[in-house]
């Protein structure tokens, strides 16, 4: 038996296998997916904003990839890696190991500075970049390194701009405030907040008249709230951590402690809708200077409604990360590829300004971004709304507090 | 280091096999992930000297693990020393502050719980003084700067990493088993099994208890070193916390404490039944520490001896002799 295969069979054959063989890679294509890996502390003592942050960037990829994914990828979906850092710095470096595995083109975390610092040096030698949803810690981008990009202001920032809002709020009132106590953990966040204070508030003609370090945790803060009540400072600045700041507020209301205002910067439970859901009164117009989207935003609107359908607390957890993812997605777009190298290349470009925190277009410089800034929130009703600055405010500010009785 | 049975042959082999095992993996995961280990397993080892030979079970051995990683970094930072030298003296301190908390307990004659709730104390007073004077950065922590070359004792290739520790925690290992068969180890078996009989041999308990401590806190300091020089990063909560007095303990207790390879073991099979879990079921957080929790009530109800213990009841070569692994 012989077979004859003419030029026309060959050429149809020939098609046939060529579609047969491209077929998979043109499937592949259309459900192309970009891997981007979450670095957050989903266990251990900072679990509650590890598990917020990483529902936030959640939120974010589900409203990237609803919107039609990285256009320039051919509308490839994005698929995050969430690794747990275990609230340990060790653990967060390892995690890096965990995206390279999985072909993570870039990361966002990880809640504390020491986490991030490792997690950003360990990911240097992959050449991966990392966007800072939180790390406030200065030292992050004072260490040269290319793959870091700190989304969201500093400590230096942060406390800059909360004196600088501390001092048009109070000449608003007509200097109502003039002497200030200052109540803080004695760990390294408290104490070094607590000595800016009292270098800088005398500065705006506020005198300190009482500061009460505390260590954490202290249940009782019956006696802290009597000295705050014998001292009759106008104002007092907390510098604790959530369940400290939630007793110290119970414990000021229980012991009637009248004060012009209560003011805290990067406050441990003032910008915590958990804070203002269980301590409806004694909440009430406690004032923080801290991250914070801005809620004008049809997106941020949008996020509200889900975090509330998921039944989750709207936290800047949750905030700071859907924005990094936002920045990470716009890196993306514009790079149309997930090479780790044109990622960094394509961050440090960055300026993007369709994030829906209240920042103006994205600048990388030294890996920090120098058009990031903290807002001022105030706590009103069983809200949480945002007096400062105006053109984002969601409430006119109350300052001070109006006198109960 | 003597194997007395067919188990405990296995048990080694299979360590050894998985760590060889790990350079021809090419998983950068399983790679750091046993880097880790291996740090663990150096300050497992350090607490088996008192712990498992001596009787003197501490709580406290974060006290010297961050006493020798804070000395190298305030060398290294705060007085522009060589990573080399920080490396030297980190060690030396971990021996010191050993020494130290030793020298006072014994001092009163402490021991038992008593001894265990002293540790505890120095390691917390120590974590809380490290966070409140400037010199130890604080809260903040210290934080070396990035300068990768073995000059400064920062190797940005892992698998140059992995062997090194692979050879220090070799030594280490090496050390304690010259420890367990020298005229040392004999006294400070001896003070464990009954420290009364010892003095009235005429051994000076009080000498070889600190002396023990100098030693384990000399590794102690060796294990904090190395997670400096690898993380570059520590403060007060990540080495005097109290997870590292807990993973210190837990190794030797799961492996075969007062052996020379349980600690080793103990540390191995946990991290890897921890990141097992993980993988597995990568949406539990957190479940790892369940099963760290269950395996650890496990072993102390039916392994007394540690996983060591265990393989020893494997094909035994000789009837009633100790288990030497």
């Amino acid at each position: 038996m012989t077979f004859k295969i003419d030029r026309r069979d060959l050429l149809k054959a020939s098609g046939a296998i060529a579609a047969t063989l491209a077929a998979p890679s043109i499937l592949r294509a259309q459900a192309a997916t970009v891997k981007v890996g979450v670095i957050e502390p989903l266990t251990g003592n900072l679990a509650y904003n590890g598990t917020q942050s990483a529902a936030g960037a959640k939120f974010a990829a589900d409203a990237i990839n609803a919107a039609g994914g990285i256009k320039s990828m051919g509308g490839a979906k994005i698929e995050l890696v969430v690794v747990d850092a275990q609230s340990r710095p060790e653990a967060a470096a390892s995690a890096v190991d965990t995206l390279v595995q999985a072909g993570a083109c870039a990361f966002t975390g990880a809640t504390a500075s020491a986490l991030g610092l490792a997690s950003s040096q360990a990911a240097a030698k992959h050449n991966l970049a990392q966007v800072f949803s939180i790390g406030t810690a200065e030292t992050i981008v004072q260490r040269g390194l290319p793959n870091v990009f700190r989304f969201t202001p500093g400590v230096n920032k942060c406390t800059s701009v909360a004196l600088t809002n501390l001092k048009l709020l109070n000449e608003g009132s007509g200097n109502s405030v003039k002497t200030a106590a200052i109540v803080h953990e004695d760990g390294p966040f408290g104490s070094n907040m607590a000595k800016i204070m009292k270098e800088e508030l005398p500065k705006q003609g506020i005198e300190v008249v009482e500061t009460i370090s505390h260590p954490t945790p202290q249940r009782d803060f019956s006696n802290i709230a009597l000295r705050v009540k014998a001292s009759k400072a106008d104002i007092l600045i907390p510098s604790n951590y959530l369940n400290e700041y939630t007793l110290m507020a119970r414990a000021l209301n229980q012991q009637r402690v009248e004060l012009k205002a209560i003011y805290s910067i990067l406050g441990g439970a003032a910008s915590n809708i958990k804070f203002v859901r269980e301590n409806q009164e004694v909440a009430q117009y406690v004032m923080d200077c801290n991250h914070w989207y801005d809620p004008t935003k049809e997106e941020s609107k949008a996020l509200a409604a889900k975090v509330a359908d998921a039944k989750l607390d709207l936290t800047y957890d949750i905030m700071v990360s859907y924005a990094t993812i936002q920045v990470i997605a716009d890196a993306l777009e514009r790079a149309a590829s997930d090479d780790r190298q044109k990622m960094i290349e394509a961050l440090a470009a960055s300026t993007f300004d369709g994030s829906i925190m209240p920042y103006g277009p994205t600048k990388f410089v030294n890996g920090d971004n120098v058009n990031s800034q903290p807002v001022n929130t105030q706590i009103r009703g069983d809200k949480i709304e945002l007096v400062f600055p105006k053109e984002y405010a969601s409430a006119e500010a109350v300052f001070p507090i109006p006198a109960k009785n | 280091m003597r194997l007395n049975s067919v188990g405990q042959i296995a048990l080694v082999a299979a360590a050894i096999a998985y760590l060889l095992g790990v350079y021809f993996a090419s998983s950068p995961v399983w790679m750091g992930f046993t880097i880790n280990a291996l740090i663990v397993a150096v300050i497992a080892l350090s607490w088996n000297i008192t712990g498992g030979f001596g009787g003197l079970s501490s709580f406290g051995h974060a006290a010297m693990y961050g006493t020798g990683a804070y000395a190298s970094a305030i060398l290294q930072v705060k007085f522009g020393l060589n990573a080399w030298i920080g490396f030297g003296a980190g060690i030396l301190a971990g021996a010191a502050m050993g020494a130290f908390i030793g020298a006072l307990a014994f001092r009163y004659g402490l021991r038992g719980s008593y001894f265990a709730l002293v540790t505890l104390a120095f390691a917390e007073v120590l974590r809380i003084c490290a966070s409140s004077f400037e010199f130890t950065g604080g809260g903040s922590g210290l934080q070396l700067t990035l300068a990768p070359g073995i000059g400064n004792l920062q190797i940005n290739d892992r698998t140059v990493v992995y062997t090194a520790l692979l050879i220090v925690v070799a030594a280490v290992m090496a050390l304690t088993a010259l420890i367990k068969f020298s005229r040392f180890g004999a006294y400070l078996i001896a003070v464990r099994e009954n420290e009364d009989a010892a003095r009235a041999l005429g051994i000076d308990t009080y000498k070889i208890k600190v002396q023990a401590m100098a030693i384990s806190g000399a590794f102690g300091g060796l294990a904090g070193v190395l997670y400096l020089q690898l993380w570059l990063f520590i403060d007060s909560t990540v080495v005097y916390g109290s997870a590292v007095s807990v993973e210190a303990l837990i190794g030797p207790i799961i492996g075969g404490a007062g052996t020379v390879w349980g600690p080793l073991l103990g540390t191995l099979g946990l991290h890897l039944l921890g990141e097992g879990a993980k993988h597995l079921l990568p949406n539990a957080p957190g479940l790892n520490f369940v099963l760290y929790a269950i395996v650890l009530i496990c072993a102390l109800r039916f392994l007394p001896q540690g996983l060591v213990g265990l393989a020893g009841r494997v094909g035994p070569f000789k009837k009633k002799e100790n288990d030497n692994a």
